[in-house]
Order: structure tokens, then C-alpha cells, then sequence
């Protein structure tokens, strides 16, 4: 290993990289560093040429502005991907150039300290804790005062952090059908680890998954039901890599395979869904319209992260914002927006709380189920608990 | 680094992206000793697919390379410039060049292709006349100054692949009068389907290209003025300039018959290994699995290129270290993927074109884009998309044809997956 503990994946993106530069205008961060995928890849590698430290790599890397926004302006969304003739990983890339980023000490640590989800507390386990919001009695496979700890589970439901910290009933309702509809269900309340990826915590991450594989194992779960397509992609790649005989199924298709009937009519208007960036070959995106009963030719889609991916927000906050307008403005006067990933809904009702829009934010679950996120009192509890009596506490743990 | 052709090592074949990528993964394993590099050129690696923006003015010369003299020369190669292979040895484990005799302990053939002109005439009044082609560094220089030419106003482009198209724009960067002939009805040869590319023929038409398709050069003949054509159909046109894009041929003379196994190619495992465990090959003169046939055929892109030579380097290295390659870095195979823009007009396809009985096809026309469908039936009421062709109006980076594009390759690549692990079921 050299003074990067990244290069070799650098080496290899940049042997696999044209230089055509068709990437670049496929995204903002890349024009704003008039960067390609390579030129990231080669300018790491660069930095670490000829540097007699691991300082001098940090300082050579922090006096490259380009290469600092090219690198923590990535939303992780794949639009550069995508446009690549070639198809080169991306987040492969980005990841790794973020792990060295933390390791040089380079993502500062107010971007990431409320998000470290595989300790104790994080901004979502605070929020549910200050709450209330708790999930014991589902969480089944595990013993406490409500079970003990079961073994013969159908299926294990992952809400994920957003929805399971900010859609409690929403969340209950979805795992009561489960329990209409026959299956027996336990809940894995935790998170996939991919706040800690953004931040360059790669190997914490990918423990955290697998400590959730280990439960899913644990649970007799043979299929493991997703919200979100994210949490979906990195906890299969983990149960596929221990080799654990575990189904990854979206939510919107096991319902349809249970012959789940949506709890009330669409809305009126026209639909426009958000296709989530992480759905990257658009299975959700079908899977969902099924469910839903629509065409996946007939509503306006769109897609492209929302602004929340990468933690660019901890980087950039008016990237964030001006991405979220930048995918709503698609949506037409009295369209509602449907999201496939909480995070999204999330993103944009916090965009369209400041920057009002004559259109309606709803995660898919939202058409399905008669529980609704109310994101104006979750917002109000998210601002003035750092205020409260839990103010001085929070400050302390995500100091 | 200096030459000592006395120390065995590696000898890799060809300074493309299959040999650099080959050299990246041997270092990046770990491999330590000698990496002899053969180039027939004297210039750094370059990228065959930004040949035709340097000569089209978006690409300065050297933006053509992607890898600098520090980073390739961090690798530690012996490169031997200007030295082409003319014998490859197996059984002696030699390479043989002008300068002398190598030998070798492991060898990795990455020789690349060499565009072919067949079919096409000899030129009355100037039998010395060769038409432009497209692949090196050099060919982009004479069509740069061939389309560059003040007296050059009109230009034909032979073939309709890829290759020709690019050329095309190169032309139509300049301002040219261009007309592309092809033997086949449509444009895009086999990565299209009528459908498709009937739509990428508009956008041609539009943008003032005449096509002449179903029909080929009957004969040349220079004229004061430029190059009177004679087409198949009896018509003639005179140009400026002609540029050929017929094909590629492997670069594999300097292999004796029956060294190797050779089909259309070098025929390797999912290692890149031929039929001597000593030789690899990779990029276009190698012959690997292709995932929708399940065949060994060529795959002759860019990516292709340099995934087969870092998966060679790989297998290599852990071979000189005495184990065993992993099995996790073995190319099971790769689906032929291709995406072009041809001034603004965008194609992209990926996966097989070709209709055997249980494939269909569907095409569904919206968002500016028309996409054609190539399904395999799989079982009653399943079935699995083998392939797509997406043609856009608008080439806007990040757009929707590409997440579109990216969606479709991702779902070919997972129904070949799900097929492998199917059969081995």
C-alpha cells in the first residue's frame, strides 16, 4: 500500500477510463470541477505521487479545490455512470476516493457525526428516542419484554432509517399487512450503513450490513422485504457475498405477489414518479407501478438523485436544495410526486417546506396504505429538539 | 527502464488498453518483476475511440491519451518502442522482434486490430490511392488534414458501422458534404435494428448526410477534381476525399498456424488464458464468452479491452506467485454494449440483435426516444430482455435515454446472470 490506501482502485478506474470526457456535463459537481471520472481517479494518484506524507497527500488534496468538490459533490446518483460510454463504476470510484478522504482527515467531522447509524445514537435513533418511537414489539427475533427472541420467520422487514424514524404508523401499518396477509414478519429497525459509506466509513459500513445478515440468519428469514431500493442493493450484495439463501424482494413486489389491494384510489391528477437513483436497473420503478396498477410508459417519470445522496448537503446545502428543485420542476401544477425511496419524500417535502410548489409529495406507500408521513410536525420535532431539554445532550453526542 | 533481454518476466504484446490494463493488474497484485512491453509505435497509449474527435477538432491531440508518461511510468515497464513482434514462440517461450529474441515466463497477446479496406476498388489513374480508415493515431492525423483541406468539400464514408459514423461526424464538424454508403438497408450494421435504425437514419438525413444504403462502390476513378465513384446501383458522384470503414482484422501474423487455438480470434478461458496455459490474449484479438449466446466470440470494445487484460494480469500474477487465479476475478464474459452520437442524434444498445424463433420484438416510442425491445421467451408468460436499441433526438448527458440506456444494459446483464446461475442450478 502506498500513502493512499485507495490507489490501486484509482489505478484501475483510470486503465478503464477514456478520457472522452462525456461525463463530465452529466453532472453539476463534475462541470464545477471541469473534471472527468479518470481525472479524479489520476489527480488521487497524482496527489500521492512524489508526497514524502501522508500530510503532504492531504494538503496536496485540500489545495485542489476541484478535486475536493468533484469528490464530495458526488450524490452518488450514477447520472455520470450512465452517460459513460464505458459504464465505469462511479461509486466505486467515489467511495474509495471518500475513504481516503476520512482517512487523510478531510471530511470534517460535523458532516458526519450525527450519522455514524452503527453506534449508539444517531440523528435517527435520537429523533425516535426523544419521540417515542420504538418498534420493540415488531422486532421479534429478538428477545425483550414483549417476546421471545423467534427463529421461524417468513420474512424480515427493513423500513429503513427515514421511514422507520419518520412514518411510525405508516411503518406499523405496512407490518400489520404483512401479518393480514398471512406471512409471519419480524422487523430489522436498523439501517444499511449508507450515510456511513458517504462519509468514507466503507468498512463500518459494510459491518453494519453484515451485523443486519446476521439477524436476518438469525430470524429464519428466507426473504428479506425492502423499501428502499438503497437499502435493498447493500444489504443483497452482503447476504449474497456470506452466501446466505435470502430472497432481497421490494416491498411494492411482495405485496403484489400476496395479492396486496392498495387501501384506497390513487390520487387525482397526474402521477410523476420519481425514479430513485438508486433503482438502478428501474426494477423498483416497475415493480411499483405494478403494484400500483399504472402503465410504467404511462405516468412522467423522472430521475436523478433527489439531493440527499453522498451527504453532499454536509458539503454543499444549496446543492441539496437546488437539486431538489431541479427534479421538481418536472412535476407539473396538481401532480403528485411519487418517491420509491422515504429519503426522497423526505428531501422534498424539507425543499417544498422553504420553497412551497403546487404539487404533492408522497411515497408509494403513502397511495397504498392509509398511514401518512406528516412531514410538518416531523420538521417542527426534527428543529426543536436541539433546542429542548434534549438540546444539550444532542450537541454533546454529535459534538 | 532500461532493456536486459535476458530476464524472462511478462512480455505483453501490444501498448493498447488491453496491454496497459494488463500491466496495471500485475503491479497492482503485487508482481514485481520484469513487465516487457512491445509497441509497434513510438507514441504513449492511445484511445482508438477518441481518434475521431481529434480529427473532427473536439480533441486536441493530446487529449487522446489517457495515460501520462509519470503514470505509466510508475508501473516500472520495459517498454520497447517501434518494435513489433514479428514470432511468438509458445512452445520456446520467445517472442522475436527485429531487435533480438525475448524470452518469457508468461505472455499476454493485447495486438489489437487493424481496419480493413476490403471490397474496396483499386483507384483507375492512381493505383497507389488508399482510402482514409480510422483506428490509429496516424489515421486520425490523415483524416484531420484530409478534412482540414481547403479544396476538401465533399466526402464519402464506405460502411455504416460505428467507425464509419464516427467518421462521419468528424466530417460534418468541418462543414463537409458528406454521403455515407453502405452494403446493408440501414446504418449501424449488426448493433441495429430496422426500428432503430431508421430513426438514427433521420437524424443522419436531417442533418444534411445522404445516405446511400443497400448499395457499395462498384469503382474509383480519379478525375480532375477528385475521386468519381461509381456505385452499385450505376449512379456516380465525385469526392473529395473517401474514408473506408469495413472492418477489423486481428493483428495475429506473427503467430505460426496451429500455435494457438484461433477461430475468429484467440480462443480464451474465463482466465484470458489460450490453448497454452503460458499465453493470454486480450481485447480484440481475443475470443471470450459472450453471456447472451453463451459462445466465444469477440467483443470488441473499449471496456471489453481493458477488463480482459486487468483480469489477464491478475491470473498472471497470482499464477508467478504460485497459486492458483481467484475464481472471484475471472471474467465470466461480457454482453457487447455500444452508445454513439452522431451530432446530437443518440444511439445506444447493448446485448444481441439476432431473432432466433423464441425472440421478439417490441418497440415503444415516447420521451423523444424510440426503444426496441428484444425479448427471449423463458417459460409461458416469462420471458427475458436480451437486448435494446435506444435512439434519441437529443444527446443530453445525464438525460433520460441514458438512465433509460443504463437501466436496460443493468437488466440484460442480471437476466445473464440469473440464466448462469439457473444452469448451474
Amino acid at each position: 500500500m502506498g500513502l493512499l490506501e485507495c490507489s490501486d482502485v484509482y489505478r484501475k478506474f483510470s486503465g478503464q477510463c477514456t478520457q472522452c470526457g462525456h461525463c463530465t456535463p452529466a453532472c453539476s459537481s463534475l462541470v464545477s470541477a471541469d473534471m472527468t471520472l479518470g481525472d479524479i481517479a489520476r489527480t488521487m494518484l497524482e496527489a500521492e505521487r512524489g508526497a514524502a506524507s501522508r500530510e503532504e497527500v492531504a494538503q496536496r488534496i485540500a489545495a485542489n479545490p476541484r478535486l475536493v468538490q468533484a469528490v464530495r459533490g458526488c450524490f452518488f446518483c450514477t447520472s455520470c455512470k450512465n452517460t459513460c460510454f464505458a459504464h465505469n463504476d462511479v461509486c466505486d470510484l467515489i467511495y474509495h476516493a471518500r475513504i481516503d478522504f476520512q482517512d487523510l482527515g478531510l471530511i470534517e467531522r460535523e458532516a458526519w457525526s450525527s450519522v455514524l447509524v452503527d453506534q449508539e445514537w444517531d440523528i435517527f435513533t435520537a429523533y425516535r428516542a426523544i419521540h417515542g418511537i420504538g418498534y420493540p414489539d415488531l422486532t421479534r427475533h429478538v428477545e425483550n419484554e414483549y417476546h421471545d427472541a423467534g427463529t421461524d420467520f417468513d420474512v424480515a422487514f427493513f423500513p429503513g432509517c427515514s421511514l422507520a424514524a419518520y412514518g411510525p404508523e405508516l411503518t406499523r401499518e405496512i407490518f400489520n399487512a404483512f401479518e393480514e396477509l398471512g406471512v409471519r414478519a419480524t422487523m430489522i429497525d436498523s439501517c444499511c450503513g449508507s450515510s456511513l459509506k458517504s462519509a468514507g466509513f466503507f468498512d463500518r459500513a459494510e459491518a453494519l450490513c453484515e451485523r443486519n445478515a446476521d439477524e436476518i440468519v438469525q430470524a429464519g428469514a428466507k426473504q428479506l422485504v425492502c423499501v428502499c431500493p438503497g437499502c435493498a442493493n447493500d444489504m443483497g450484495k452482503v447476504l449474497a457475498r456470506k452466501g446466505v439463501d435470502v430472497q432481497v424482494v421490494s416491498l411494492a413486489k411482495f405485496l403484489s405477489d400476496h395479492g396486496f389491494e392498495p387501501r384506497k384510489p390513487l390520487p387525482e391528477g397526474p402521477l410523476c414518479i420519481s425514479k430513485s437513483c438508486q433503482d438502478r436497473d428501474g426494477t423498483y420503478l416497475a415493480e411499483t407501478c405494478e403494484l400500483l396498477g399504472i402503465d410504467p410508459e404511462t405516468p412522467s417519470i423522472f430521475h436523478g438523485c433527489c439531493g440527499a445522496g453522498g451527504a453532499v448537503s454536509a458539503f454543499q446545502p444549496n446543492r441539496q436544495a437546488q437539486q431538489a428543485d431541479e427534479k421538481l420542476s418536472f412535476a407539473p401544477d396538481g401532480a403528485t410526486v411519487v418517491t420509491m425511496c422515504p429519503t426522497c419524500t423526505y428531501t422534498y417535502a424539507y425543499r417544498m417546506m422553504s420553497a412551497p410548489r403546487d404539487i404533492s409529495n408522497k411515497h408509494y406507500t403513502e397511495l397504498l396504505f392509509e398511514s401518512q408521513f406528516d412531514w410538518d410536525t416531523t420538521f417542527y420535532q426534527l428543529g426543536s429538539m436541539w433546542s429542548g431539554e434534549y438540546g444539550s445532550w444532542l450537541a454533546e453526542v454529535f459534538a | 527502464m532500461a532493456c536486459d533481454n535476458q530476464t524472462a518476466g511478462v512480455a505483453i504484446i501490444g501498448y493498447g488498453t488491453a496491454g496497459v490494463n494488463a500491466a496495471i493488474a500485475l503491479r497492482n497484485a503485487g508482481y514485481d518483476g520484469t513487465v516487457r512491453v512491445f509497441s509497434d509505435t513510438g507514441i504513449l497509449p492511445y484511445s482508438p475511440i477518441l481518434t475521431s474527435y481529434y480529427a473532427g477538432g473536439e480533441k486536441a491531440y493530446d487529449e487522446c491519451f489517457p495515460w501520462s508518461a509519470d503514470e505509466l511510468g510508475e508501473l516500472q515497464l520495459e517498454v520497447l518502442e517501434n518494435c513489433p513482434v514479428t514470432h511468438l514462440d509458445p512452445q520456446a517461450h520467445v517472442v522475436s522482434t527485429p531487435r533480438g529474441d525475448f524470452p518469457y515466463e508468461k505472455c499476454v497477446i493485447a495486438t489489437g486490430a487493424t481496419p480493413t479496406t476490403r471490397g474496396f476498388p483499386e483507384v483507375e489513374g492512381d493505383p497507389d490511392y488508399a482510402p482514409i480508415v480510422l483506428r490509429s493515431m496516424d489515421d486520425a492525423e490523415r483524416l484531420k488534414a484530409a478534412i482540414e483541406a481547403p479544396s476538401c468539400k465533399r466526402f464519402l464514408v464506405s460502411g455504416a458501422s460505428m467507425v464509419a459514423l464516427k467518421t462521419l461526424e468528424a466530417c460534418l464538424n468541418h462543414g463537409l458534404e458528406c454521403t455515407l454508403v453502405g452494403v446493408n438497408p440501414h446504418v449501424l450494421d449488426f448493433n441495429a435494428l430496422p426500428e432503430a435504425a431508421e430513426r438514427f437514419e433521420k437524424g443522419l438525413r436531417e442533418k444534411g448526410v445522404e445516405l446511400r444504403l443497400g448499395q457499395k462502390i462498384e469503382a474509383v476513378k480519379r478525375v480532375d477534381g477528385g475521386l468519381q465513384v461509381t456505385f452499385s446501383n450505376g449512379e456516380s458522384d465525385t469526392f473529395d476525399e473517401i474514408s473506408v470503414a469495413h472492418g477489423m482484422r486481428c493483428n495475429l501474423d506473427f503467430l505460426d498456424e496451429g500455435a494457438l487455438e484461433i477461430d475468429r480470434a484467440l480462443v480464451v478461458d474465463e482466465f484470458m488464458r489460450t490453448s497454452d496455459p503460458d499465453v493470454y490474449a486480450a481485447g480484440d484479438v481475443a475470443q471470450a464468452t459472450e453471456l447472451i449466446s453463451g459462445e466465444k466470440r469477440i467483443v470488441g470494445i473499449w471496456k471489453n479491452a481493458a477488463l480482459q487484460g486487468a483480469c489477464a494480469g491478475a491470473a498472471i500474477a497470482a499464477e508467478l506467485a504460485g497459486v492458483q487465479p481467484d475464481p472471484a476475478q475471472a471474467l465470466a464474459g461480457s454482453i457487447p454494449s455500444n452508445t454513439i452520437a452522431v451530432n446530437g442524434t443518440l444511439f445506444i444498445s447493448a446485448g444481441t440483435m439476432e431473432l432466433a424463433p423464441e425472440r421478439f420484438v417490441e418497440v415503444r416510442e415516447g420521451d423523444g426516444m424510440t426503444v426496441v425491445y428484444i425479448f427471449e421467451a423463458t417459460g409461458e408468460d416469462a420471458r427475458r430482455l436480451v437486448g435494446f436499441n435506444l435512439v434519441s433526438d437529443v444527446d443530453e448527458p445525464g438525460g433520460r435515454a441514458y438512465d433509460v440506456g443504463a437501466m436496460l444494459t443493468l437488466r440484460i446483464e442480471r437476466g445473464c446472470r440469473e440464466k448462469a446461475l439457473a444452469h448451474r442450478v
